[in-house]
């Protein structure tokens, strides 16, 4: 399983996405606003799931909001520090 | 709205990381003294240390056999409880005949936190029920009743941070409707780990001593701590021929219906909970000393907090406490109700401790340095998770 | 004054709305499902109706404890036949015996499994005690005042009293007004400990000699206003009283008809007999709804219910009694139309609420 395909499945389990299968979400869709409709809340929980899963900090929503604008910026950017 | 008639403050009992009474606290305020650091009583595995204000003394638990045994924050609920009832000069023998009520705010205080008894129950170890008849006897406002064989109406408002106003709103309609001829209100709150580790997943805690307004603030920090006051009504005054140290002149509430943890950006909620008790109190802006706001230091709550009082309170004076206090959660609106009726009482208000830098985007500063004020009325609102808000307009005179 | 009743939603083992509540008064039956929790019997609600109502979108990382409430809420608002009501003049309080519990271990859950810097931030506001209230304010778009209560066994009264206060101050018109409880395992657990593990599936509460709770979990809603709906026949709440009792007498017979609040816990079950009028006439249903604090809700919904029907139900079979009290066995004619519901905790603390007609 590639990194973006367990970030999909994971983000749908821990964010309890009911409506939407881990395989509807784009690689480059946006998370938050408009594309899968996540909002502040879902942003410090998925701080947590990244940190659960990947053992990667994200020290503050600066950080958060580069990361998180859509599943090949999070699975980019998580890659990244696990290298480091 | 019925404009409503005020209902007397008494006694004043107060305790928090800044002084174990409210004179104590309002020294530490004036002087510009803080006192954060980072938790005593409890560790944690954070990379970081979030700083919090500890009270670093342990309250004694009550003098009723079935109070020997309750949380802590309940015994900071009676060590306030205690000092608001000597300032009253209100004896136990006064309470027993008097139809008195109990009406506290809190959060930790209802809430089953014992990690290390969940720990046990998890790993299959069955473990005893102590902490659990602990909890079971740690209602706040069943201990001060019990305490004093109180047999008025009783009440825990777990209305989260807006807690201590609440109580205090809800216990000032009590004296009001002739229902109590007096009430114990407040609020109380312990730290703990829960809370601790609660609000830093939110990320919305400060690694330094928190900057409420400040254009570089970071977020929160916890503190712990009571307040009380004691709220009589016109009849028991008239007997006792007791003067009051002030009055509840009015009260307000409102939700904004817009998100469990962010307030609402047009600050609806708080808007509405303002007017409504200025309504109530016959008071306008013209008339306000100063606003003792909830000012927590997150970037979401100052903000919004900021622009309406601009709005609605524009050339007031205004200012948080919360960088002496750390943010006690359900004790913080009563803590606050306290430190505005004696900031009235002595004609001055403390700076802002924390704040350095103007916020554009918030337009506004608070007060950075010891100001005093002539009119005799104020006002100190909170808000909330779930978007609750509250406020308060607290007065030395009746009218 | 009068705070006028005009719609119900309850929510519990039972089923869910009036028509559910009702058909285990007309039968006497305790709830038929008995959930095998692990920890002894229990009677668990079941929310799925909520879709009826609320899009699964929007109930997204809303625990089962707020799920209750705004079900509960849901139904009551639509039995009293969806009024309108202005956002501002509409109040919320809920209460409260034990707050989100299950939400309450699940934030333990996640310091404890992955560490403090992986705790849950959904979790812990989730487990906030006015949670349930944020999340129906906003599905309701609500802007008026918010009070959430906890007062273990007092939860209901206390908060009533709160209900009455803002209608009599006219802050507001309308009191949308709730009280919800959860079972978990962790109270599962304590209740074996405390009680013993006696898995009988059968309440009888009033019994001398055995404790015989079954712990429930569900939540009422009340749309209660200073004015009488025309479709409302469920009545108003004339009086309601909480306190400690203390030699002198709080209750009298005349003119009313009681529903005790005894659930079976033997200890704070024999106490109602300090308070009972000798002779007064008096029901018990909590085996239909099983033990949990908010049980004065579930009773002062039953009493609203008997108003509308102009009768007493028969307590269910298993309401022990043993000559002790004056206990309905079968189906009464109400006269007069009025109701006192009681609750009784250890130290003879006690909850009244009283609902007549009219």
């Amino acid at each position: 399983m590639n990194l973006n395909e367990e970030l999909k499945k994971i983000i749908v389990k821990d964010l309890f996405l009911e409506d939407i299968t881990w395989d509807q979400i784009e690689d480059d869709a946006p998370l938050f606003g408009e594309g899968l409709g996540l909002d502040s809340l879902d942003a410090v929980e998925l701080v947590v799931i990244v940190q659960k899963h990947f053992n990667v900090e994200i020290k503050d929503m600066d950080e958060g909001r580069v990361a998180f604008q859509s599943i090949n910026s999070l699975a980019s950017f998580i890659r990244e520090r696990q290298r480091s | 709205m019925n404009r409503s008639a005020p209902a007397a403050i008494t006694g004043i009992g107060c305790l928090s990381a800044a002084g174990m009474s409210l004179k104590e606290n309002m020294v530490s305020l004036f002087a510009g003294k803080r006192c954060a650091a980072p938790p005593e009583r409890f560790t944690s595995s954070h990379p970081l240390h979030y700083p919090v204000f500890e009270i670093l003394k342990d309250p004694s638990p009550g003098n009723n056999p079935e109070n020997k045994d309750i949380l802590r924050t309940c015994r900071l609920g009676l060590s306030a409880v205690n000092e608001a009832l000597l300032d009253a000069g209100l004896g136990p023998e006064d309470l027993t005949r008097l139809r008195v009520g109990v009406c506290m705010g809190t959060t930790v205080g209802s809430t089953m936190t014992d990690e290390e008894f969940y720990r046990n129950f998890r790993g299959g170890m069955r473990p005893g029920m102590t902490m659990i008849e602990r909890f079971l006897k740690s209602n706040p406002a069943s201990v001060i009743a019990r305490e004093f064989n109180l047999k008025g109406p009783c009440q825990t408002v777990v209305n989260a941070c807006s807690s201590g106003t609440d109580a205090i709103g809800i216990g000032a309609s009590w004296i009001r409707s002739g229902m109590c001829d007096m009430v114990i209100a407040g609020g109380a709150d312990e730290l703990c780990r829960v809370t601790y580790n609660g609000f830093i997943s939110l990320m919305i805690t400060d690694d330094s001593p928190c900057r409420p307004f400040d254009r570089d603030r970071k977020g929160l920090n916890l503190g712990e701590g009571a307040g009380i006051l004691i709220l009589e009504s016109d009849r028991i005054l008239r007997d006792r021929e007791k003067p009051a140290r002030a009055f509840v002149l009015g009260y307000g509430s409102a939700c904004d219906g817009y998100h469990l943890t962010a307030p609402s950006p047009e600050g609806k909620g708080l808007k509405n909970a303002l007017t409504d008790a200025l309504l109530e109190s016959g008071k306008t802006a013209g008339d306000i000393a100063f606003i003792n706001a909830h000012g927590t230091a997150t970037r979401d709550n100052d903000r919004t907090e900021a622009m309406v009082l601009a709005e609605m309170l524009p050339d007031v004076p205004f200012f948080s406490t919360k960088g002496y206090t750390g943010h006690a959660l359900g004790a913080a609106g009563a803590i606050e109700a306290a430190f505005t009726v004696a900031c009235l009482e002595s004609g001055m208000i403390p700076s802002n401790a924390g704040f350095a830098s103007l916020d554009p985007e918030l337009g506004v500063s608070p007060v950075y340095e010891n100001t005093r004020i002539s009119r005799n009325v104020a006002v100190s609102d909170s808000l909330a998770f779930g978007g609750h808000n509250a406020a308060l307009v607290l007065g030395l005179e009746r009218v | 004054m009068r705070i006028h009743i005009n719609g119900i939603g309850v929510v519990g083992g039972f089923g869910s709305g009036v028509k559910a509540l009702l058909t285990c008064l007309e039968m006497g039956l305790p709830p038929l499902k008995v959930h095998d929790t692990g920890y002894g019997p229990a009677f668990l609600a079941d929310t799925s109706p909520l879709e009826a109502f609320v899009r699964k979108k929007s109930l997204r990382r809303i625990d089962h404890f707020s799920q209750m409430a705004i079900l509960g809420a849901h139904l009551a608002l639509q039995d009293g036949g969806m009024p309108s009501m202005a956002a501002k003049r509409t109040g919320l309080i809920i209460c409260s015996g034990y707050g989100a519990s299950r939400t309450t271990f699940s934030f333990l859950d996640s310091v404890i499994n992955d560490g403090d810097a992986c705790a849950s931030p959904t979790s812990f506001s989730n487990s906030v005690h006015n949670a349930a209230a944020g999340h129906l304010s906003i599905l309701l778009k609500l802007g008026g005042p918010s009070l959430t209560v906890s007062q273990f066994e007092m939860s209901v009264p206390s908060a009533l009293l709160s209900a009455r206060q803002w209608l009599q101050e006219g802050r507001v018109d309308h009191v949308l007004f709730g009280a919800v409880d959860e079972y978990c395992d962790v109270v599962g657990y304590c209740w074996r400990s405390f009680f013993g593990e006696d898995d009988h599936c059968v309440m009888s509460p009033l019994s001398q000699d055995r404790e015989s709770a079954i712990p429930g979990e569900g939540s009422v809603f009340f749309l209660l206003s200073k004015e009488k709906a025309d479709t409302s026949k469920y009545g108003s709440v004339v009086d309601v009283r909480m306190g400690r009792l203390d030699g002198a007498s709080v209750l009298s017979s005349e003119q009313t008809t009681f529903i005790l609040g005894a659930d079976g816990h033997k200890g704070c079950d024999r106490l109602y007999a300090d308070f009972m009028p000798p002779g007064a006439e008096s029901a018990c249903y909590s085996p239909l709804y099983g033990s949990l604090p908010i049980g004065p809700a579930f009773d002062m919904a039953i009493a609203a219910l008997c108003i509308r029907e102009e009768k007493m139900f028969a307590s269910p079979e298993s309401v022990a009694d043993q000559g002790k009290y004056n206990i309905i066995r079968k189906a009464l004619p109400l006269t007069p139309g009025s109701i006192t519901c009681l609750k009784v905790a250890k130290d003879y603390e006690f909850g009244i609420i009283t609902v007549t007609t009219g």
